[in-house]
């Protein structure tokens, strides 16, 4: 379970986050929807002890992000904003890489899985956008995690590259937790099963996905309206 | 630490930095040391050693820059800081292989002693212990290059002020400091300076205490690197 109570954070005397609360139980997608600027790479941060916040109790499957870090990486599968990559390795070097950080074997069945098969011997610096995503989600699902925090996803990707991930996101959310940030509507009526919008760093929407196509968007459109 | 020593290992070569640069710093040593055989018509490696600090000056920032600056540039320190990895492993795997870069430099300049101890009467472990001390005073400068470098996500910056730092650490220990501060408070300061410590090891000595200076140098800088990294802001 992922539990977030009353969490804020600033950067100087911007409130990226503020009094933000909820809970995440196992099996569940969540799409984390958000203008830009609303908090949402700052929340993910905080669930992986990337970042501390100034105030508030976070809990990843027990575990403190501020105290223990290292095992809620060892826990988590996660996939950071744009993307970052070491584009002068081989994609079979950086995922031999993860792989013997997470103490896990296989890489060659994940690359299959998300169908990196064929690039394996390549630089990541020359793969396209799409397979460079493909790269950083078989990094977040080195180790079998029990959840995995995916940071705009899609971004970047055309619309066919973006179908396949969204169909792979849904392939592997089996027994898992799945947090993913988006601002793009229709992924989040694709994928999630709940929905999260944040704006201006506080929670204005947390329920489950409305059922009724076309719904998201005026949700979205009231809920940062507000 | 391992998986990611072996990672930057495989950095480093993958550019110019992990060829050129112990390459250039072994050809300027050498060059510099044989233009004194030639010039003077005679050599000392205590000269040869005297020049290294100097070059080191150059070199280790030049190794070290890219090592945190590049990883914040990038926003891959945030790969690595959700990885299962601690910030110690962190800064151990970054600080073993820019060492190695350093000591492949080093070793690279060994073909001028062994050249000349079949040619000249060479004392080969007054040799050997000047380039020990040559690689604990790159151990030395590596870990403050490495914090600087932890403290920016420019690499010309960290380059920049790694360089300008080593330059008053050795310009300060130096014969210079020495006609401008008086005697008699710069045997005082003296202690804190590299040079100070290294010059032992130039003439074969060993000194333990210079030896425990390097180390506790060289870990003082790593811990305040591992503390900038803990951080998390």
């Amino acid at each position: 379970m992922i539990e977030l109570s009353r969490v804020s954070k600033s950067f100087g005397r911007v409130r990226a986050v503020d009094n933000v609360s909820f809970k995440i139980k196992k099996g569940e997608i969540v799409g984390f929807l958000g203008p830009n600027g609303a908090g949402k790479t700052t929340t993910m941060r905080l669930i992986m002890g990337i970042l501390k916040p100034d105030k508030g109790k976070i809990k990843v499957f027990g575990y403190d992000p501020l105290e223990d870090r290292v095992d809620i990486a060892r826990r988590v599968g996660y996939l950071p904003e744009n993307n970052p990559l070491y584009p002068e390795l081989k994609v079979k070097e950086y995922l031999k890489f993860i792989c013997e950080v997470k103490k896990a074997k296989g890489f060659e069945r994940i690359a299959k899985e998300v169908g990196l098969e064929e690039k394996l011997d390549e630089k990541i610096e020359n793969l396209s956008r799409g397979f460079k995503q493909r790269v950083g989600l078989a990094a977040a699902l080195v180790g079998n995690p029990k959840a995995l925090v995916l940071d705009e996803p899609t971004s970047g990707l055309d619309p066919i590259e973006q179908e396949k991930i969204r169909e792979l996101i849904v392939r592997l959310s089996k027994d898992r937790i799945i947090i993913f940030s988006t601002h793009i509507l229709s992924e989040v009526e694709a994928v999630a099963e709940r929905l999260i919008i944040i704006n201006g760093g506080k929670i204005v929407y947390d329920g489950q996905k409305p059922k009724r196509k076309g719904t998201v968007e005026s949700l979205f459109k009231k809920a940062v309206l507000q | 630490m391992k998986s990611l020593f072996k990672k930057e290992v495989v950095s480093y070569f993958s550019s110019l930095i992990g060829f050129a640069v112990p390459a250039l710093f072994a050809a300027f040593s050498v060059f510099l040391f044989m233009k004194d055989i030639f010039v003077i018509g005679s050599f000392s490696f205590v000269n040869f050693f005297s020049i290294i600090p100097w070059i080191f000056m150059i070199f280790i920032p030049a190794i070290a820059m890219r090592a945190f600056a590049e990883e914040r540039k990038r926003n891959t320190l945030e790969v690595l800081l959700s990885l299962p990895l601690f910030e110690r492993q962190i800064v151990l795997g970054k600080f073993f292989s820019a060492f190695l870069v350093v000591v492949i430099g080093v070793l690279l300049t060994l073909p001028l002693p062994l050249a000349l101890f079949y040619l000249a009467k060479v004392y080969l472990p007054e040799v050997a212990v000047g380039y020990f001390g040559v690689v604990l005073l790159g151990a030395s400068f590596l870990s403050l290059s490495l914090y600087i470098s932890s403290k920016t996500d420019s690499q010309i910056l960290a380059f920049l002020l790694s360089a300008l730092s080593l330059f008053f650490l050795l310009v300060l220990s130096s014969d210079f400091a020495g006609s401008v501060v008086p005697e008699s408070i710069l045997s005082y300061i003296n202690f804190i300076f590299p040079s100070f410590h290294f010059d032992p090891f130039t003439k074969g000595l060993i000194s333990l205490p210079s030896l425990l200076y390097f180390l506790s140098f060289t870990l003082l800088f790593l811990f305040l690197t591992v503390l900038e990294l803990e951080r998390r802001e």
